[in-house]
């Protein structure tokens, strides 16, 4: 298989006031090659815990991978040993994290904070890492010779092209980009993004792309997966998801957003509140919310539906169809 | 809706004295609102949109110009004629963390207004007056007690909201109000939003970084940059038709939300230069594709057909 990243079963829990927050719930999702997979849902769904169990940093004792396995390359990234894993970290799968002001050290140069990662994994000479550190900045569009300077002495959009910089530096396989441009400035957003997309398409990057923008999922990325309450409920195509979406909470955010091309008075918003993931609801976990919910979906858990590589978690995806229409 | 603006504001300026000079954060800004309607300010971070929010309702003292509000000028009101004119013009504020006090209880919050302005006589009369604000902004009742740390952020929202409400203002200035808050909780904000102006008749300043909501949501728009307002009009022309340089970056930046939507999409190269000591002329020029020498020289904001404002040389030729 092609496959790069494959997650099974993976159920994480985090311990805190002696409650269990069950932040991802056996859940399932496999990366392919060359793949950009928008990974889209609203605060505390889970994402940038998945994010970091892929590179098994979910940090004990408050957090807990229970069940599960995450297969990067085929390997299994839980079983490997410290030492093996750092050498994955940075190198194979890098990270982009959400806020450019605390990702960077502000006690140490952009261009060293870039170079510490090239010497690390490529075991080259203090010039050569430079040089690539030099070669970098100049790629992110960073004239290198500001590659002395500190993260105070950029912008944030600088500084998230900083970030990016490093995480790039090692030609990773998987990038894990986590809401990368959601502290920026909307033309901003579009500098980084086109400055993104050119870069990944040149290296062949795999991507996990978190956003909660379903607008930047459109327009970089060839698949997506929703992730209500630490389960994925949605996963195709863009084509498919954006085209006709069959999970009744993917369909609620579509509906939540303004339309931009249509004027309509009033927004429909999906009523209510994620559900507390100390205390998941019986059934289905978006029952409480869902408009179509029978009283099979209130007391049995769906299973995933697929047709044609679209999955879909709901009881009813037919029905939620017709509400598209 | 009448034709009548509620809101004047003229030649409006605020300069912040820093290390490196003086800082124009409001440089010259002018508009009107009308009884009713929403203006919706769009820009950057750093445009100045904020602080001109904060202008209005004398949360900053303006370092020229004025703001008319129903006739009487805000930035020369004496303290008395302040106070008064706060019960009438209120403000939402972007966080709904840092905008509660935490120690207060949410009926505490929404009641304090009332208490300062000597509205209500009596604890009996408070409580009514809390519990109705509550269920206008949709508050459970039962959270009457509740302290901010027990709500969500669309929650603390609406404590903002009801406490804005409770002197039942005529202009709200909504400083990002929704932009904390995931989507499908937004759109349960929005739609209060549109309720509340429809039902009290009120006037909205709305202020935001989104696109898609200020164009949802206003009648007016008013796009800013770096201090200034560059381009003016009603929501649908200026979305259809962007006139000035930025606005047309600006609004072509915007990710769309389905497949194949997107458009040609004008890259802007650097950034926003600094707003110490700006030097004469359009301050877009240095980012500007078809800037020009004439472009050094003043650039006022100019009504190029009715209701359209703009302030580029060039717009006509674009």
């Amino acid at each position: 298989m092609d496959e790069i990243l494959k997650i099974s079963g993976l159920t994480v829990h985090y311990h805190s006031d002696g409650q269990v927050v069950h932040a991802i719930n056996d859940l399932s999702l496999s990366l392919r090659k060359g793949e950009v997979l928008g990974l889209v849902g609203e605060t505390g769904a889970g994402k940038t815990t998945l994010a970091l169990s892929s590179l098994n940093m979910i940090q004990a004792p408050q957090g807990r991978v229970v069940a599960g396995t995450i297969e990067f390359e085929g390997r299994d990234v839980r079983a490997l040993s410290r030492s093996d894993i750092q050498k994955i970290r940075g190198k194979d799968i890098a990270m982009i994290f959400q806020d450019p002001m605390t990702a960077l050290n502000p006690l140490i140069s952009v261009g060293e904070q870039i170079a510490e990662t090239v010497r690390r994994h490529e075991k080259c000479t203090q010039n050569k890492a430079w040089a690539r550190a030099d070669e970098m900045l100049e790629m992110v569009g960073i004239p290198a010779d500001r590659a002395d300077e500190y993260p105070h002495q950029f912008s944030g959009g600088m500084k998230q092209r900083v970030v990016i910089a490093i995480a790039l530096a090692c030609n990773p396989k998987l990038l894990l980009a986590d809401e990368p441009t959601t502290a920026l400035d909307v033309t901003i957003q579009a500098q980084v993004l086109d400055m993104m997309s050119s870069l990944i398409r040149k290296s062949d990057t795999s991507v996990l792309f978190i956003t909660h923008d379903l607008g930047i999922v459109a327009e970089n990325c060839n698949k997506v997966a929703t992730m209500y309450a630490g389960e994925i409920v949605e996963f195709g195509t863009v084509e498919q998801v954006f085209g006709a979406p069959r999970h009744p909470y993917t369909i609620g955010l579509f509906n939540s957003l303004p339309d931009f091309d249509v004027v309509s008075s009033r927004l429909k918003p999906i009523p209510g509140l994620m559900p507390d993931p100390t205390c998941l609801p019986e059934g289905c976990y978006f029952s409480p919310r869902c408009p179509d919910a029978t009283d099979l979906c209130r007391s049995a858990h769906p299973v995933d539906l697929i047709e044609d590589g679209h999955l879909v978690k709901c009881h009813h995806p037919g029905s939620a169809k017709e509400v598209v229409a | 809706m009448s034709e009548r603006p509620i809101l004047e504001v003229t030649g409006l300026k605020k300069y912040f004295d820093v290390p490196q000079g003086r800082l124009h954060a409001v440089d010259d800004v002018t508009f009107s609102i009308r009884e009713g309607e929403t203006l919706g300010m769009v820009g950057e971070s750093g445009c100045g949109k904020s602080t001109t929010g904060r202008l209005l309702v004398r949360l900053h003292e303006a370092t020229g110009g004025t703001v008319l509000f129903d006739g009487q000028d805000v930035t020369r009101a004496d303290k008395h004629q302040t106070h008064a004119l706060r019960a009438r013009m209120q403000m939402i504020f972007q966080d709904p963390y840092s905008s509660i006090n935490p120690r207060h209880t949410v009926a505490t919050i929404i009641g304090e207004p009332l208490e300062i302005f000597g509205r209500v006589h009596g604890a009996e009369e408070l409580e009514d007056r809390v519990r109705t604000l509550m269920e206008t902004v949709g508050l459970a009742d039962r959270l009457y007690d509740a302290y901010p740390h027990e709500l969500d952020g669309g929650r603390r929202q609406r404590i903002g909201l009801a406490r804005a409400l409770a002197l039942e203002p005529s202009f709200i200035v909504c400083d990002e109000p929704v932009s904390a808050l995931d989507v499908s909780i937004q759109a349960q904000i929005l739609n209060l939003l549109q309720d509340l102006q429809e039902q009290f008749g009120l006037t909205y300043l709305f202020i935001t970084h989104d696109l898609s909501v200020v164009k949802h949501i206003s009648d007016e728009i008013a796009i800013m940059y770096l201090g200034q307002i560059v381009e003016k009009g009603p929501t649908r022309e200026l979305f259809q038709r962007p006139l000035h340089p930025y606005g047309q970056a600006l609004l072509s930046a915007i990710p769309i939300p389905k497949v194949g939507a997107r458009r040609e999409r004008i890259i802007l190269r650097s950034e926003v230069s600094s707003p110490v000591n700006p030097k004469p002329g359009c301050r877009f020029a240095p980012r500007c594709i078809h800037a020009r020498e004439e472009c050094l020289g003043e650039v006022p904001l100019r009504e190029v057909s009715p209701g359209r404002f703009v302030a580029c040389r060039r717009a006509e030729e674009l």
